[in-house]
């Protein structure tokens, strides 16, 4: 399976007559979009509004972040079994406009969602302060139940990523990055594998692989380009740090580092997707599937990343342990939740054989956040967040917030902006 | 929790995910159903699912006024 993603470089976003792609600025026709958005009748309203990097503007509540993007070749379509026909994707061409996203804002769906600071001390914890963004302000008809909230919003974010991407078909792409996952001659080469945790418990807390639930899975093997190329999305308002957004999914970053190295210091050979579930029972059948995949692959080494915490520090303690015990190395990605002054125990579960863990932040640090001139979407969800507290809103507009509540800020595919330093 | 119990009054931890429990160090600890409903099971019919509550309940009353002497789950 070889997978090229033509990169196309956006600088700007602009409004304009005609949606397109022109000398790296995205301009969108927003009467178009809006007209797109409006055809879910359970929407009631929606507006486009832009944020560039640098700008005075906050964006909140944000539930998604999408990349533009659209298959040009091969099989499958952008987000199959969501919004594009049924096909495997991880094959042929795709044009992605690297530097833009689509934001999906509005009346809060569940009170796990975040914020993005395009400038200033919160735009450091955010990826998404440096792509050019389209942020869709969508409410829901009155009454609307919140898995259908949900779902019209998620589904918002797809068909607008589509509709954007849509304006690279025909523009020639600057780089080309490729992914194939070619034969390893050097057997010397440890055989590593990528266990990657899909959080999946209901009530708003769920992920989609071709369009299926994955609750409804058992842990299953999947080529990483896939992953690349749009077969997993987000439905998910867990908080805003540690979830996997729409676009994490498609720029896994321990998919990238494990290609950058295929064939040089490993052997990259392959992914196991496991859900995050709520039960004892589910969590022992799924670590102990996952972990069985891990050694019929032959795996010497497993990188194990997790979405969320608390719980799901148990199942990837799980998967870690009868990962090890099958006498395979394993190691963890994980943020902590220490409290604010970083004394507190980090993870809710541990094992002993947990020995190799990348840390990727204390998400409790609170941080000030000065008032921004814009804002996009409602700051008054704000202190109702994950993250925010109780008088965390000073009148000025500006915010004490944990970076609990910032998109990404501790990502824990490392997709982040957080390095740890030693004094 | 762990404070109760070193005051001398016993305590038992109903929760959902038992190594958690495990690992936070609780001394009697009955399973329970599920994170989101850990005393119910909304999939249940009322009858069947208030026969749950009330066994799950029993089963922590009577973990109470078992002595242990390491971490204990009580299983079914």
């Amino acid at each position: 399976m070889r997978l090229e993603l033509g990169i196309i470089k956006i600088k700007d976003v602009q409004f304009g007559d005609k949606t397109r792609v022109e000398d790296g600025t995205l301009v969108v026709n927003k009467k178009e979009l809006i007209d797109l958005l409006l055809q879910d009748d359970r929407l009631a309203e929606a507006d486009v509004e832009l944020a560039r990097p640098g700008e005075e503007v906050r964006i909140i509540p944000v539930k998604d972040v999408i990349e533009p993007r659209i298959k040009v070749n091969g099989t499958g379509e952008l987000f199959p079994g969501v919004i594009g026909r049924m096909g495997t994707v991880g094959v042929g061409r795709t044009r992605v406009l690297r530097g833009a996203a689509v934001v999906t804002v509005g009346r809060i769906v569940g009170f796990q969602e975040g914020l993005i600071d395009m400038t200033g001390p919160g735009a450091r914890y955010t990826p998404f302060s440096e792509t050019n963004n389209v942020a869709l302000i969508v409410q829901p008809v009155e009454g609307l139940a919140p898995y259908a909230h949900e779902e019209a919003l998620r589904l918002a974010g797809l068909r607008s990523a589509a509709y954007l991407g849509n304006a690279g078909r025909e523009v020639a792409p600057e780089e080309v990055e490729v992914y194939e996952l070619t034969p390893v001659t050097d057997t010397t080469l440890p055989r590593v594998a990528y266990v990657y945790p899909l959080l999946s418990e209901g009530l708003l807390h769920d992920t989609y692989l071709y369009g299926v639930d994955v609750k409804n899975i058992l842990p299953t093997i999947i080529h990483p380009n896939e992953l690349m190329d749009g077969a997993i999305t987000s439905g998910n308002c867990v908080s805003a740090c540690d979830k996997h957004t729409t676009y994490h999914h498609t720029n896994n970053a321990v998919v990238r580092e494990l290609y950058r190295r295929h064939g040089k210091d490993l052997n990259f050979i392959g992914v196991i997707i496991t859900n995050l579930k709520v039960t004892l029972a589910d969590k022992q059948r799924s670590s102990d599937y996952a972990s069985k995949l891990a050694k019929l692959l032959g795996a010497e080494g497993v990188i194990i990343t997790k979405e969320g915490f608390g719980n799901p520090d148990t199942d990837v303690m799980m998967l870690c342990k009868k990962i090890e015990d099958r006498g395979i190395r394993t190691v963890l990605i994980a943020d902590e939740f220490a409290g604010r002054d970083g004394a507190s125990q980090s993870l809710a579960d541990t094992v002993p054989q947990a020995d190799a863990l990348v840390s990727v932040g204390n998400a409790n640090e609170v941080v000030t956040l000065p008032p921004l001139k814009r804002i996009i979407g409602d700051l008054n969800p704000v202190e109702s967040i994950a993250g925010g507290f109780d008088g965390c809103l000073a009148a000025d507009g500006s915010v004490d917030i944990e970076i609990q509540a910032i998109i990404g800020a501790t990502c824990q595919l490392g997709f982040g902006k957080l390095t740890a330093q030693g004094y | 929790m762990k404070e109760i119990d070193r005051a001398g009054l016993p305590v038992v931890h109903v929760a959902a995910i038992v190594p958690i429990s495990l690992t936070v160090g609780a001394n009697r600890i009955v399973p329970a159903v599920a994170i989101p409903h850990p005393l119910g099971n909304p999939a249940l019919p009322k009858d069947e699912e208030r026969q749950l509550r009330l066994n799950l309940v029993k089963k922590a009353l009577q973990a109470l006024q078992v002595e242990v002497e390491e971490q204990t789950v009580f299983e079914e």
